[in-house]
């Protein structure tokens, strides 16, 4: 500490007492810890026992994460929608990740623009993706739909579709309007990463002779791996948490005949319409999904800082 | 997205912060203060608020001293924040439930207060009727059911009319009917596909005599017979003949839109349940409306029409309730023909207490439909008390149908794969 303190004390101001660190790390922690730890740990443990409504009965082991694989139509739903959550994401990662991308090369050195195409494409993140997703099936909505009416005002009948009706279109649909929503995230992560690298490196690729695609594809995307992986990992934790959306458009059953069931859905089923022991089964689930997605995002942390080390 | 789950949590740790800060407040209201007592009560219809304010002024009236205070939750949240308020301080001290299979967790759970030994008097509601409020594990009844459903086909008499329609009495006579108003232009029936919960009540609403309605019931229950007999078999195969003249992609029509269509005077009937009326009567107050039951289809196990119906609420006592007799007392008077007749008269919903008569014509006209030939709604009756539910089952089957994805064969199967699972016949 006294070390530390000698050696920074001309480039760092010394670090402050503990009880002022405590003072300021405390509540968080506390907050934290109620509110994420507490809660991990006691579905951990419900997934253990067997419930009545909301009182704990006898322990059962591995009963409840067996039974989510064993029961009929649970068992097939669980690997329907597991499949949608990798289809999101995929779809995502495709539609609005790339487009974030595109649109912030063309908008970052366009400096009036900029703030105001930024502002524009942000703006529906600000709204509840509940709101989003019933706005958007009341323009969806085959009898009454705005979008319907339009393809058929410009003599294109053949368009109007039962777009949220049809499993077919329903995902799709879906990715759509989540890309819709949030094409201002990845565009604001990426528009960042742009302005922190060096315009001389460019400037040099293109005195060199590069074209403006080599000096994009060849410089500039590189060194945005980070900034790609960030937004990866990003997407993937939050394509397997989706819930308010699908919800919104497809209810607790993922309708269309399940075309849009996802994980968060099938958890909101087992959880709060699920009978008897739902609080077994539901925590089980809890469980699977939350090692799932912190597994992963943890997998794909470390491969990307490993990227991004034999890049620098 | 991370930054969204992160905000979820501190809205949710916020909103529970809140909550916790509130508590001690909710509850000393919910106690005695002095010389009077406060009975809450919740409920899921927060559409009814003026009505029970009515009713409960009638009991306040006779019971000095005594408030009630009426408390509804949004109904698709209810079941959660009621399971809860059981389990903690600051619950309610009459409560409306759920019926069949929606009790179980609650009253297996101990936090409610078995009736029978307590002088509540139910002698005026048929048995069949309190079996809706009864544990399935030591058979105690556990509510006072107030309200009953029934399912109709409700028409629009001036859509009817200009088609040269009466109700039809034959099973021909439907289809004909369907097929006229569909080549005139009017969509037959409005029903949804897309809120697949409906499904499986027009399945009971138009074939319920094809499989033999109560018979086969008790054929089920005692292990007779299963969901792969021929005769329920063919009673989803006859739904196909009905769905053509459902609107166009019904797998895409919503709830909403559904009603609409009928209010707005679109669709020329509409295949639905008695708690529907009231909005109906509230949407459009010129709408004409009729009612009938559907007639009994080719080769129909029972040779007459049938309304399915079912128990839809009672009320119980809270166990931990601070203010148990006082609580009784109410629920008392919920079994009797004063409370019934106002539940009918304000709230326009079927009271299975013997001798209420509704003053609105139509809600009686499906009161008489159902007392003359009543059939249960089968799957909501009787198989909601494991995992997967027989409706959520059959809703999800019937719409793979609308889909053209599965037949009455695959959905029966189905439906017998997932009820075999947790239903032993003759237990």
């Amino acid at each position: 500490m006294t070390a530390r303190r000698g050696r920074g004390a001309t480039t760092r101001r010394p670090a402050p007492p503990f009880p002022v660190l405590a003072a300021f790390l405390v509540p968080a922690l506390v907050l934290y810890s109620v509110f994420v730890v507490y809660p991990l740990f006691s579905a951990l443990q419900y997934s253990l026992f067997e419930w009545t409504g909301t009182v704990r009965r006898s322990f059962v082991g591995a009963d409840n994460f067996v039974a989510l694989f064993t029961t009929f139509p649970l068992d097939e739903q669980l690997l329907s929608a597991f499949g949608h959550n990798v289809v999101f994401f995929l779809g995502t990662m495709l539609i609005q990740n790339t487009l974030g991308l595109t649109f912030a090369v063309l908008l970052y050195k366009r400096h009036i623009t900029r703030r105001v195409f930024q502002t524009l494409f942000t703006l529906p993140y600000l709204v509840s993706p509940l709101v989003v997703g019933y706005l958007w099936v009341l323009m969806l909505r085959p009898q009454f739909g705005v979008l319907n009416a339009m393809f058929d005002a410009v003599g294109l009948e053949s368009m109007s579709q039962p777009w949220l009706g049809d499993p077919g279109t329903a995902l799709p649909v879906v990715i759509l309007i989540n890309a819709w929503q949030w094409l201002g995230f990845p565009m604001l992560l990426f528009g960042a990463a742009l302005a922190s690298i060096p315009e001389e490196y460019e400037a040099a690729a293109r005195v060199d002779g590069a074209s403006t695609w080599q000096a994009f594809s060849r410089i500039t995307l590189p060194l945005l791996t980070p900034a790609i992986g960030t937004v990866t990992v990003l997407t993937f934790i939050g394509s397997f948490n989706l819930f308010a959306l699908a919800y919104a458009v497809g209810g607790s059953k993922g309708d269309p005949a399940g075309a849009i069931d996802v994980l968060g859905l099938v958890f909101y089923r087992t959880a709060f319409e699920g009978g008897v022991n739902a609080i077994g089964v539901s925590s089980a689930l809890a469980v699977l999904m939350f090692v799932f997605i912190f597994g992963v995002a943890l997998v794909a942390n470390r491969f990307l800082r490993r990227r991004e080390a034999e890049l620098s | 997205m991370l930054t969204r789950s992160k905000l979820g949590i501190v809205t949710l740790g916020l909103g529970v912060a809140l909550l916790a800060a509130c508590a001690p407040s909710t509850d000393a209201s919910g106690g005695g203060e002095g010389e009077g007592t406060t009975i809450e009560v919740w409920s899921w219809r927060t559409e009814d608020v003026d009505e029970y304010e009515k009713i409960f002024d009638a009991y306040e009236a006779e019971h000095e001293g005594v408030t009630v205070e009426f408390k509804p939750y949004v109904a698709t949240e209810y079941d959660t924040i009621l399971s809860t308020g059981l389990s903690a301080e600051g619950g309610p001290d009459v409560a409306q439930l759920r019926a069949y299979g929606g009790l179980q967790p609650l009253c297996e759970a101990g936090r409610l207060v078995e009736l029978e030994g307590e002088d509540v008097d139910t002698s005026a509601i048929p048995d069949e009727v309190l079996g809706g409020a009864r544990c399935e594990s030591d058979g105690g009844l556990y509510g006072v059911p107030f309200a009953s459903q029934a399912l109709v086909v409700y028409y629009n008499k001036a859509i009817f009319e200009e088609n040269g329609l009466q109700e039809p009495e034959t099973w021909d006579e439907l289809m004909a009917s369907s097929q006229t108003l569909q080549d005139a232009g009017v969509t037959p029936y409005a029903v949804t596909g897309k809120d697949n919960w409906v499904l499986p009540m027009l399945h009971d609403l138009f074939t319920a005599p094809r499989y033999g309605g109560p018979e086969f019931e008790q054929a089920v229950q005692s292990g007779e017979k299963d969901f792969t007999d021929p005769d329920y078999v063919a009673s989803i195969e006859t739904m196909e003949e009905i769905t053509p003249y459902f609107p166009e992609d019904v797998v895409g029509v919503d709830y909403a839109t559904a009603q609409t269509l009928f209010t707005s005077e679109r669709a020329a009937m509409y295949p639905g349940g008695s708690f529907e009326l009231a909005f109906f009567q509230q949407q459009n107050p010129d709408l004409d409306l009729g009612v009938f039951a559907v007639p009994p289809p080719p080769g129909a196990v029972v040779e007459e029409s049938m309304t399915p119906g079912w128990v839809d609420a009672s009320f119980g006592v809270n166990s931990t309730s601070p203010d148990q007799e006082e609580s009784l007392e109410l629920v008392r008077w919920m079994a009797t023909q004063d409370f019934g007749q106002m539940v009918s008269d304000e709230l326009k919903q079927l009271n299975p207490v013997e001798g209420v008569t509704p003053n609105d014509p139509v809600l009686q006209e499906i009161s008489q439909l159902r007392t003359d030939s009543p059939t249960p709604y089968l799957l909501l009756q009787d198989f909601r008390y494991g995992e997967p539910t027989g409706t959520d089952l059959m809703a999800a089957g019937l719409q793979s149908m609308l889909l053209g994805d599965a037949d009455a064969d695959a959905i029966s199967a189905d439906l017998q794969k997932g009820i075999a699972q947790w239903f032993e016949p003759g237990a």
